[in-house]
């Protein structure tokens, strides 16, 4: 190639990476919209309580307990922190402390508790990630283990009841005929919404998912801001954990497990790069609709757990795929 | 920071003796040879498949499958039994190790995706088919009395599970120091462009390393189905933070491109003595994961601080950040 061509070739390049990157933004969308149609209307086609609005209602109850954690991981993909797995840990915390303490210090003071607490953990991921600079999955791995072990060992290792029939029935309840879980979910979910696309916090994150030197070198408070994706994340499944342990009015230690990889199945699934840079908060439920819906006419169609498990991982193989596969062909 | 870096270096031989000191000093009789083959056989368990983790992380790439496979190529073992007879069995079983990391390898090699998100996305996989297969149920073997066999104790020390882990990590010490396919893992790991340009097929090594991970996964699970006369789709669950742990411990960067069989040894023998002197002392399993996700943490910082802060001056500096698993980059 001569240099001249080399000179195009870095132009075109440039041009590319933003057709490239609204290509992948046209086909995860329509592509995405279409999928959540065609699990609907294949639902309605295989099981009469599909549109039934009790099984709907249902959907979207389980939904938002999951979606809670949702938010905060799109923080963690976008800005470059690939994944955290200790949320099975820190919605044990939200879950158990929030029920464990009611009798001690109160329903209320213990939610909060619980989820500064689970906060705190985050903050320990954050630091190891973000300024020591250690692999996010083996950190979260490691310090999941801690806190899951630590909390196991708070309570001796049994499950937890709660006591507190008021706070219950208030996280069961509705207000304006919807859930009151689904209003907390809807409430974070536009705030976590604001933040990454409105507010100076969001663009610092895309930008050191982005280009973290690039971000760096332009004064952006790069570890910080990797840190604070952490701590988002654990606040976030703290709460989602605390709401389901009042709602279940029960919480073993392994309550969390398998919400990880139910919260990376749906942002990846939504289109949010899992290299970071690139990602939004509706995006990342319109994922998480999709999964819902298709795991829900799966549970209809009487498909057992595992096969869902097996159509999980292959959601994620085939979304990553697809993310790498588009990805190369926007930027190189 | 020379200190750090030597302590670094040398810290299996370190760690390795004040856990046994420690021990020794907490269990009455931790020291006599029974014991001892009994923790050696449980860490041959950690210590097959960490075997196969080692040469993986020298090579840049992870598999965090390991226990998924461990727990479905033990099934099918066991599972097979009936039909086929014991050891045509155990065999297919382990090649259910190979077929899922070669499944690892031509997904991260093929995808060009990075292998932490793979292999987490192929353990959900691995995991449910477990489930599937045996409608979450365990699954128990034909011949009771091999268990027995196989977990004879030779030379007062040695099961056959605990020796074939010693032969093949001195093989693989072998392997990694003498040899040029050996030499050339190292430098997929520490480069993986400048390996290229050597002439070193990279795609190839790689995923070599993920087909050999799988397989000694495979084995380790066989073996202890067999031992048991079990196959059950939550075995391993726990396993995947102290295999990397133990490889860690061992000195093996998750970097990619430092690492070393004898490293290895020393952890798995580490975590091993630890774990043994723990359920002797009755700590109960939130304990013991307490502290093995402690260890795991401790000793990732202290290499984090003797790679960043104790580097001589020029060298392998942009690395650690080129690393597609240490930044999460897909190079």
């Amino acid at each position: 190639m001569t240099e001249a061509a080399m000179e195009i070739g870095g132009v075109n390049r440039n041009d590319r990476f933003t057709r490239g990157s609204r290509l992948v933004g046209v086909l995860s969308k329509a592509g995405l919209a279409f999928a959540i149609l065609a699990v609907m209307l294949y639902g309605s086609f295989v099981s009469p309580a599909f549109f039934t609005s009790g099984n709907l209602l249902n959907v979207l109850t389980s939904m938002s307990i999951v979606g809670i954690v949702v938010v905060g991981m799109t923080f963690v993909l976008v800005v470059g922190g690939l994944a955290d797995l200790s949320v099975p840990a820190t919605i044990a915390c939200g879950a158990i402390l929030s029920l464990g303490l009611q009798p001690v210090i109160g329903p209320l003071p213990a939610f909060v508790l619980a989820v500064g607490l689970a906060g705190l953990i985050g903050l320990l991921n954050g630091v190891l990630v973000g300024y020591v600079g250690i692999n996010p999955i083996i950190a979260t791995l490691g310090i999941g283990t801690i806190g899951l072990g630590i909390v196991q060992a708070a309570v001796g290792g049994v499950i937890v009841y709660g006591s507190n029939p008021a706070s219950a029935e208030f996280a069961k309840g509705r207000l304006f005929g919807i859930p009151v879980v689904v209003l907390i979910f809807l409430v974070i979910a536009l705030v976590g919404h604001f933040v990454l696309s409105r507010s100076f916090w969001g663009r610092w994150t895309l930008a050191t998912g982005g280009n973290y030197s690039a971000a760096e070198a332009s004064a952006v408070p790069v570890q910080a801001v990797k840190a604070g994706a952490f701590v988002i994340t654990a606040l976030a499944s703290g709460i989602s954990g605390g709401l389901l342990g009042l709602t279940l009015q029960s919480a073993r230690p392994l309550i969390g497990g398998g919400y990880e990889f139910s919260a990376i199945t749906a942002v990846v699934v939504g289109g949010v790069s899992i290299v970071g840079g690139f990602g939004s908060v509706p995006r990342a439920i319109a994922g998480l609709i999709f999964v819902q819906l298709l795991t829900n006419v799966m549970v209809l169609d009487g498909v057992r757990t595992p096969i869902q498990g097996f159509v999980l991982g292959i959601l994620i193989v085939g979304a990553v795929g697809m993310d790498a596969a588009l990805r190369k062909r926007g930027v190189s | 920071m020379r200190f750090l870096s030597l302590v670094s270096q040398y810290r299996v031989i370190v760690i390795l003796g004040l856990t046994l000191v420690i021990s020794a000093l907490v269990v009455p009789g931790y020291l006599s040879a029974s014991t001892l083959g009994l923790g050696l056989d449980r860490a041959a368990t950690i210590g097959l498949i960490a075997i196969g983790l080692t040469v993986l992380l020298i090579s840049g790439q992870i598999d965090l499958s390991g226990g998924a496979v461990f727990a479905l190529a033990g099934i099918v073992s066991v599972i097979l039994q009936r039909e086929i007879g014991i050891l045509p069995a155990a065999i297919v079983g382990i090649l259910v190790g190979t077929l899922a990391g070669a499944v690892n390898g031509m997904l991260v090699v093929g995808l060009k995706v990075n292998s932490l998100v793979l292999t987490l996305a192929t353990m959900l996989i691995f995991r449910s088919l477990a489930h599937w297969i045996t409608n979450s149920q365990p699954v128990t073997g034909t011949d009771i009395m091999l268990s027995l066999a196989l977990a004879k104790i030779y030379l007062d020390v040695f099961t056959l599970r605990s020796a074939l882990f010693i032969a093949l990590i001195v093989l693989l010490h072998f392997w990694l120091t003498r040899t040029i396919p050996g030499r050339n893992v190292f430098a997929v790991g520490s480069n993986p462009a400048a390996a290229k340009e050597s002439g070193i097929a990279s795609d190839r090594i790689v995923f070599l390393g993920f087909v050999f991970a799988g397989t000694l996964a495979g084995l380790a699970g066989v073996l202890q189905s067999l031992v048991t006369n079990t196959g059950s789709p939550v075995f391993g669950s726990e396993l995947t933070v102290a295999v990397i742990a133990a490889v860690v411990v061992g000195g093996t960067r998750l970097e990619g491109g430092r690492g070393s069989a004898l490293g290895t040894l020393g952890g798995v023998l580490t975590i091993g003595s630890l774990t043994i002197a723990m359920e002797f002392q009755s700590v109960p399993a939130y304990v013991q994961q307490v502290v093995s996700g402690l260890i795991l943490i401790l000793l990732v910082v202290l290499d984090r601080a003797v790679t960043t802060k104790g580097r001589a001056p020029g060298t392998r500096p942009a690395l650690v950040r080129d690393n597609p698993i240490t930044q999460g980059g897909t190079t």
